[in-house]
């Protein structure tokens, strides 16, 4: 085993990009903060079992995960928003509502979903709203997570997806599925798995044609369009509820000028178990796979008992820091400073003047003699 | 321009064929050459030719915002990508085969799986119970019983003459197989109008709609 060796999945930043990485954070957070947002530092080391009821086993489980002294299972956290949930029904529990909080901190994840996300260890911006149910606390992650990337000059190649995980499940419950079929549908949905899915739905009380209009809308993604077919095709009061909110969303979406940028994408049904309304995912053109996500997860705060609505949304750090070096965006930062190179044979009048430049915050580099 | 990643072998030519008829012709010429990307006549794909198990990678990472690949390619790979079309082309299955079929009820020793798709036959096997030992091979599995290595192969079977001249018979099918359209999950979202139009182009030639 050699010493040079880095593990899978483990990286460097250095020089520039190291800048850059920290300038595109800065940026995040600076929007957070002028949406009033205020940072939380979650603990790095956690008990596995707030992860599994925070994500679910089945994202706990891709964690880095290892025992406490007294045989309890600890995790290198895979998620900040369990721990924010948790502070929020415990700690902060006597804060006035709404809470926003906001984070950078890195995540760990032993195993992850997509082969092209070979980080291991990556950081999230992200931010939580709890305490609101409003359509206009969803509005406004997705304003702030717009604002974001239009900070990073992505606002020409950016596209935000929306959905409510709520038509989904009013289907589901309508077609009075059990739990494996109703998994199986997720799955044929979310793969796009259009002619699967007509089939699937055959042994159901449903015609040809809906089948046929049913799996196109789960293929498509589109403006306000999607949602006008998608109410001749499902009429369940639950998902018709949840289209309602959407068009809402969409409604205001359109008024602040943001439609070119996101799209209806019903079709989104990845996070079914997490989220319990709106879910959005966030993508950038040079990424291959999407550089964030987010949405409202309602019943996660009870777990930790104060049950609570609740919105939020992450980017992945790394991923945009990829992107906006590829499209050679310059952030403000280090770069562009002269530097004044100080020498000299008297040690202590070097360091005076030196310490005289930065007094007024100019940039030194001490030379040191052979 | 959509990058469409192309599996190399025995998909490639009934690939391009149906391609061809959806409007995405490639001319001989560029056909004749030995490179290995190529654009087609409108200027809007380019193809890149790879080996079948690397097609998955090349999607997942974007590179290639689409690929034509077998589904036995995709079961083994595991990759996260959309599947929004079955090609109907290059049809085969995926079978367990034995020499002597009535191996699979010996009831001692572990059953030896010799095979190209470890994780299909794990799968396969384990959800039924069975325990097995699995042989990964690269290539030319049906050897793999008469020389003892195995008792059972997982393969990808077309005709199934290739077991009958190795003195292999069919002893479940797992599987079909056929050519599936994949697509990365970022491109459907970031270059949408341009692939779903290669979509309905590609659905209206499968399901006979003549094209003009």
């Amino acid at each position: 085993m050699h010493l040079s060796r880095i593990p899978a999945g483990m990286r460097y930043y250095v020089g520039s990009e190291a800048r850059l990485r920290r300038a595109v954070e800065d940026a995040a957070m600076s929007v957070f903060d002028g949406w009033s947002y205020e940072e939380v530092i979650t603990p790095t080391v956690d008990y596995y079992a707030l992860f599994e009821h925070g994500m679910g086993q089945e994202e706990a489980q891709r964690g880095f995960c290892f025992s406490d002294n007294d045989g309890r299972m600890l995790a290198l956290r895979p998620d900040v928003t369990s721990s924010v949930a948790r502070a929020a029904a415990t700690l902060l529990a006597e804060r006035p509502r709404p809470l926003r909080l906001c984070y950078a901190a890195s995540v760990f994840k032993q195993q992850q979903q997509s082969h092209a996300e070979w980080r291991r260890e990556s950081t999230q911006l992200g931010c939580e709203l709890i305490g609101a149910a409003v359509i206009a606390a969803d509005l406004e992650m997705l304003a702030i997570a717009a604002e974001i990337l239009s900070r990073l000059g992505l606002q020409e190649s950016y596209c935000i997806t929306i959905n409510s995980v709520e038509i989904f499940n009013g289907i589901a419950a309508h077609l009075d599925l059990d739990e494996p079929s109703r998994e199986q549908m997720r799955r044929l949905i979310d793969t796009r798995e259009s002619a699967e899915l007509q089939r699937f739905l055959t042994s159901y009380r449903t015609s040809a044609e809906e089948r046929g209009l049913f799996a196109r809308l789960t293929q498509l993604t589109g403006k306000r369009e999607i949602l006008n077919e998608a109410r001749a095709v499902i009429t369940n009061p639950r998902s018709v509820a949840a289209l309602n909110a959407l068009e809402a969303l969409w409604s205001v979406i359109e008024s602040v000028g943001l439609q070119d940028t996101f799209e209806i994408d019903l079709g989104d049904v990845s996070s079914l178990d997490y989220y319990t309304g709106l879910s959005f995912k966030v993508f950038v053109r040079g990424a291959g796979s999407r550089v964030g996500r987010g949405g409202r997860y309602d019943s996660l705060t009870a777990n930790f008992g104060r049950a609570e609505p609740a919105v939020g949304f992450v980017l992945d750090l790394d991923a945009l820091t990829e992107v906006v070096g590829r499209e050679e965006f310059s952030l403000s930062g280090n770069n562009g400073r002269e530097v004044n190179v100080l020498s000299g044979q008297d040690i202590a009048a070097t360091l005076a003047a030196a310490q005289n430049k930065r007094e007024n915050d100019e940039r030194v580099r001490i030379e040191f003699g052979q | 321009m959509i990058t469409i990643a192309i599996a190399k072998g025995r998909m490639q030519d009934d690939a391009l064929t149906l391609l061809a008829r959806a409007g995405l012709r490639i001319s001989e010429e560029a056909l004749a050459s030995r490179r290995l990307a190529l654009v087609d006549e409108s200027g809007n794909y380019r193809f890149i030719f790879v080996k079948p198990a690397d097609v998955p990678v090349y999607v997942e990472h974007g590179i290639a915002d689409c690929g034509v690949v077998g589904r036995d390619i995709l079961l083994e790979s595991e990759a996260d990508l959309l599947l929004p079309l079955d090609l109907g082309i290059a049809r085969c299955r995926i079978v367990v085969a034995a020499a002597e079929p009535e191996v699979m009820q010996r009831d001692f020793g572990m059953l030896r799986v010799a095979t190209k798709y470890a994780k299909v036959a794990g799968d396969h096997f384990g959800a039924r119970g069975i325990p097995v030992e699995i042989i990964a091979l690269s290539g030319s599995v049906e050897l793999a019983p008469a020389l003892g290595l195995a008792d059972l192969i997982v393969d990808l079977v077309e005709t199934g003459r290739t077991l009958k001249d190795n003195g292999l018979s069919i002893v479940e099918v797992i599987t079909e197989s056929t050519g599936r359209l994949v697509v990365n999950r970022a491109s459907y979202q970031l270059k949408a109008p341009a692939v779903t139009t290669l979509l309905n182009a590609l659905e209206a030639t499968i399901n006979g709609a003549t094209r003009t």
